[in-house]
């Protein structure tokens, strides 16, 4: 594609999205440029040794069992920082990962990767709430909640949004929290969350063996295949999202059950280019934008295109284009905007939000358990979707019941916090948890060995967006790109009190169900629900415009101007995406 | 020692010295033969190792009083599968410096300013930088009268160079002296906050480590030099040496020093709970190993949240080319261990530090130490289970909008529904 109408720069959840609605409903071609390496793509049979090939334009080029060949499920392969498959860095995977200067006690959890972090998300795909929206000053009023419902809908119906099935883990949740039987919390049946209450995750993941290979149900009596090639179609039960998730096994990359961008807009994104009457969508990875290049406009600067360097190569092109269009995440995209010396007032890179998690860990005794699990003996933190039951409170934040296998949970449970070590950290009395801080040595192999009866309550507090929070091009180090990012993430007063609201209804929804021990983990800032630092309402105007460059968009999750109150972030990027696309075409196509 | 051991020259001029001195007299081999060895896995220097293996030791030990809690499997820690090689791989593998990045800095008038601010006299790059300057006094002494100043979006080689030499110097003290360039011991105090030098000098011990020195391997860099730089890394000991040449910067190297000069502090305020002593079990390591467990702990998080790093800011800072990571560091230590021990990392046998893409499962993934104490029986391609819905029929969705100002129609906002049905499979909500 020599000549795009649109370059999209980055392919990660949202990149995908504008593309697809873009090409598909305007007749726009569409370049979508990614850093990171192509999954499941023939084209590039052997991403972290080999450069493979350019560009890919034909949905033909997509292969599931390749998919399942380099999504090996197995966590230090795939989720290590420096050296997992799923990392910030280049494809070649002898090479370092890109760096990012954080000063503090704090990790970064992105990918990239055609799909970005989508590749190794729970696609847990609630909306935002609408107090988000509608009650927020700095949310501009030409977009309402109601605006954003429509595309919701759609984006729900692409990928596969639905209830999510309860397994034994989430029956334990639901004893603690549910109304009707130990908890206090009412059922939400509602997708607009106003009130307080439980509900199962509305997620991008299909129905459970909706058609199992020996034509029996999907129960603890299953003994068939999970092979798509057998016959099975639908989630197989697996808690290995983390690592890449390529089931069904042998399915079309279409087909996988779970519907992260590059299965679930990826395959329809280059359908376009087999409909004489939509536009085309080339993908090319492996390429890391450098630079935004401008005009002088009527009265403002106008874009007009872009400077690429191919990651393997070190070749440098430049790409012109009638409109550009940034979804490189909340952090990249403010950094190529300030290293391309575009105007900065004030917000670019800033009001960074990242939910303010917090992490509280239940530890059942068997009887309990069984208890609740008459057919069970244990939780089993692997089986069943990674999370797939939560509670809300509109104007506070939100809690998610969370399984994982055992490397992820040693890590999020017990060595990673901001009180220090648990044998020098007192917990007041008051408080409904018995331990807080690492949790190590003797203490951390017992708590380990009691994995199987373990289950953790992942706090997402609605923190508000601050000027003095988020990316700004570090004085130090320089990497091929420019200057590399650097990071700050500190919570206000406010958004401290609103996450210890949150944990003590999670340490109570873990005692109502009957947890032995509960443990506060008080995690440091964990960047992966990055939201709000390139905001709607200051950088950009309502259509995701920047205020100071002529066609020049963000359609990502930093466009939002808040963290949506604090359900996950996707669903209302993914939607905000397929929003601004439309107001791409009707504005200059 | 050669002509670099004189402990008054400035840091460039013992740059200068290492270049050679490290390829040669060391090892015995050229930079292009030792660049043969770029990134096969060598033995860490004993300090590095050991210093590793006391965190391991310290975050998952052996634990033979679990035998009969819990069983014999739940006897072996993380050293019993070398995870402090996870560690060193994972520091040394985590930041790749550029050449084209690298730039060496220009005399300005102009006063601050610039992508480095104010390099004035309390900068620590200041001295490092003056002596590059056309007027600097190579001798030491002369203060700056000009700014150096980078092009926006480079790096000064000096960042990556780094001489810490406790023969010539005659002591930790010295080297670090030296290091911050000071003409005396004495100065030290005015930088340290510390009430009794002389009890930090006799706490203060880098163990195994005469010399740790890293330049570029090919220093000088060339004006036009492109590509991954490469890194000499020489480790001198009493009675071994290490020598490597590696890409991206070897911060692995060189935390475990911090470590020890933050230890002796923590036990020089008097921090520690427990009385320190030497421990034969990491021979190798300096002060912070003779630490107890917990205190080597609590040591680490004075860096977090004990204000560790800004008491010792200016003896640390030309120790690293970024002082500020140590608290992201602290939080590696801790959590690397979850990334290690806990998955199936162990199990890759003799492959485990090799490149990502030659790295092999040699056990099976359900069998490894760690999944044997965690009951995980590692990935599957799915799972039998009872399961249900909670909210039969699907969720409401009521909101009014321009499309939709009633109850909700199930029909889609634009024709992508039929579309979007077909190829999802996807029930309506």
């Amino acid at each position: 594609m020599k000549d795009p109408d649109v370059v999209v720069v980055g392919a990660g959840a949202d990149g995908p999205v504008a593309a697809w609605k873009l090409a598909r409903d305007h007749g726009v071609d569409v370049l979508l440029l990614e850093a990171g390496p192509f999954y499941g793509n023939e084209q590039w049979p052997e991403p972290h040794v080999d450069s493979g090939g350019t560009v890919s334009t034909d949905p033909d080029d997509l292969d599931g069992k390749l998919l399942d060949e380099q999504f090996t499920h197995r966590e230090a392969e795939a989720n290590d920082p420096t050296y997992g498959y799923l990392r910030v860095g280049p494809s070649n995977s002898a090479r370092a990962p890109w760096f990012r200067n954080l000063h503090q006690n704090a990790f970064i959890w992105q990918v990239s990767a055609v799909g970005g972090t989508s590749t190794h998300y729970f696609s847990n795909h609630p909306r935002g709430y609408p107090t988000a929206f509608d009650d927020q000053p700095h949310w501009p009023d030409e977009v309402s909640y109601a605006d954003m419902v429509p595309y919701h809908r759609l984006n729900e119906e692409i990928t596969s949004t639905q209830q999510a099935p309860m397994t034994a883990r989430e029956e334990v949740f639901i004893e603690g929290a549910s109304q009707e039987k130990s908890g206090e919390y009412p059922l939400l049946e509602d997708l607009n969350v106003t009130e307080t209450g439980w509900r199962p995750q509305p997620n991008a993941v299909e129905v459970p063996g909706k058609e199992t290979s020996n034509g029996q149900p999907l129960d603890s009596d299953y003994e068939g295949s999970f092979s798509y090639d057998d016959g099975f179609r639908g989630d197989t039960l697996v808690g290995d999202h983390f690592q890449g998730s390529s089931t069904p096994v042998d399915a079309p990359v279409r087909e996988k059950a779970r519907k992260s961008s590059n299965i679930g807009y990826v395959p329809r994104a280059l359908d376009t280019n087999d409909n004489p009457n939509q536009g085309n969508v080339a993908i090319r990875p492996n390429t890391y934008v450098t630079d935004i290049h401008t005009a002088e406009g009527a009265g403002n600067l106008e874009a007009t295109g872009v400077e690429i360097r191919d990651t393997w190569s070190g070749a440098t092109q430049t790409v012109e284009a009638d409109t550009v269009v940034l979804a490189g995440g909340c952090i990249e995209t403010p950094r190529l905007w300030l290293n391309s010396g575009l105007p900065d007032d004030g917000w670019v890179g800033k009001g960074l939000t990242t939910h303010w998690f917090d992490w509280v860990v239940g530890v059942y005794d068997d009887d309990t358990v069984a208890d609740i699990n008459p057919d069970r003996q244990h939780m089993d933190p692997y089986v069943g979707q990674n999370s797939a039951v939560r509670f809300d409170k509109p104007g506070v934040g939100g809690l998610e019941d969370i399984g994982m296998s055992p490397g992820l949970v040693s890590f999020a449970d017990y060595l990673f916090s901001e009180a220090g070590y648990s044998f020098d950290t007192p917990t007041d009395p008051d408080e409904p948890w018995d331990t807080r801080g690492y949790i190590v040595g003797k203490e951390l192999k017992r708590r380990m060995a009691n994995y199987r009866q373990t289950k953790a309550i992942l706090v997402l507090t609605d923190d508000m967006p601050r000027q003095e929070n988020g990316v700004s091009l570090d004085d130090t180090f320089s990497d091929e790109h420019g200057p590399v990012p650097k990071v700050r993430y500190e919570p206000g007063e406010e958004d401290d009190e609103r996450r210890d609201e949150l944990a003590r209804i999670a340490a109570n929804i873990h005692k109502n169900a009957g947890a032995s021990h509960v443990h506060r983990a008080e995690w440091p800032p964990l960047l992966l629900h990055m939201q709000s630092s390139m905001r709607i309402g200051k950088v950009l105007d309502f259509a995701g415009e920047a205020k100071n460059v002529n066609r020049l968009f963000v359609a990502d999750h930093s466009a939002l101007a808040n963290g949506v109150g604090g359900p996950n972030p996707t669903n209302s990027g993914q939607a905000n995406a397929l929003r601004i696309a439309d107001h791409i075409g009707d504005r200059y196509f | 020692m050669t002509e670099d051991s004189n402990a008054s020259m400035t840091r460039r001029g013992v740059m200068k010295g290492v270049g050679g001195l490290a390829a040669v007299s060391m090892s015995g081999v050229s930079i292009a033969e030792a660049q043969e060895v770029l990134g096969q896995e060598i033995p860490a220097d004993p300090h590095t190792r050991d210093t590793y293996r006391a965190i391991v030791d310290a975050i998952v030990p052996r634990t033979p009083e679990l035998e009969e809690e819990l069983g014999g499997e739940h006897v072996p820690g993380g050293l019993d599968v070398e995870l402090e090689k996870f560690l060193i791989w994972d520091f040394n593998h985590f930041q790749e410096i550029r050449l084209e990045t690298l730039q060496t800095p220009v005399k300005t008038a102009r006063s601050g300013g610039g992508p480095l601010g104010d390099l004035g006299g309390d900068n620590p790059l200041g001295d490092a930088l003056g002596g590059l300057t056309e007027t600097g006094d190579l001798g030491g002494g002369t203060p700056l009268d000009s700014v150096t100043e980078l092009v926006d979006g480079l790096m000064a080689p000096e960042l990556f160079q780094l001489d810490l030499d406790t023969i010539s110097s005659g002591s930790e003290l010295g080297a670090l002296t030296d290091l911050v360039g000071l003409d005396a011991v004495d100065e030290l105090t005015g930088l340290l906050e510390v009430e009794d030098l002389d009890e930090f000098g006799e706490l203060l011990d880098f163990g195994a480590v005469d010399r740790l020195a890293i330049d570029f391997a090919d220093a000088p860099i060339p004006d036009d030099a492109e590509g991954i730089a490469e890194f000499d890394l020489l480790v001198e000991g009493a009675n071994e040496g290490t020598h490597q040449v590696i890409q991206n910067y070897p911060y692995a190297n060189v935390f475990p020093l911090v470590f020890d000069i933050v230890a002796a502090e923590f036990l020089l305020r008097g921090e520690n709970e427990d009385t320190p002593s030497p421990n034969p079990e990491f021979a190798g390591g300096g002060t912070f190993v003779r630490l107890s467990r917990e205190d080597r702990l609590r040591c680490l998080w004075t860096i977090v949240d004990g204000g560790a790093i800004d008491r010792l800011d200016e003896i640390l800072s030309p120790m690293l080319p970024t002082l500020g990571i140590l608290k992201y560091v602290v939080m590696a230590v801790n959590g690397l261990h979850g990334f290690g021990y806990y998955t199936e990392w162990s199990g890759l046998g003799d492959t485990k530090t090799n490149t990502p893409n030659e790295r092999e499962m040699q056990v099976d993934p359900s069998n490894v130490q760690s999944r044997n104490q965690t009951d995980y029986p590692g990935p599957s391609d799915g799972y039998a289970a009872d399961w249900r819905h909670a909210v039969d029929g699907g969720f409401d969705d009521d909101w009014e909008t321009a499309e939709t100002p009633g109850p909700a129609d199930p029909e889609l906002p634009d024709e992508a529904a039929d579309e979007a049905e077909e190829a999802t499979g996807g029930d309506l909500l």
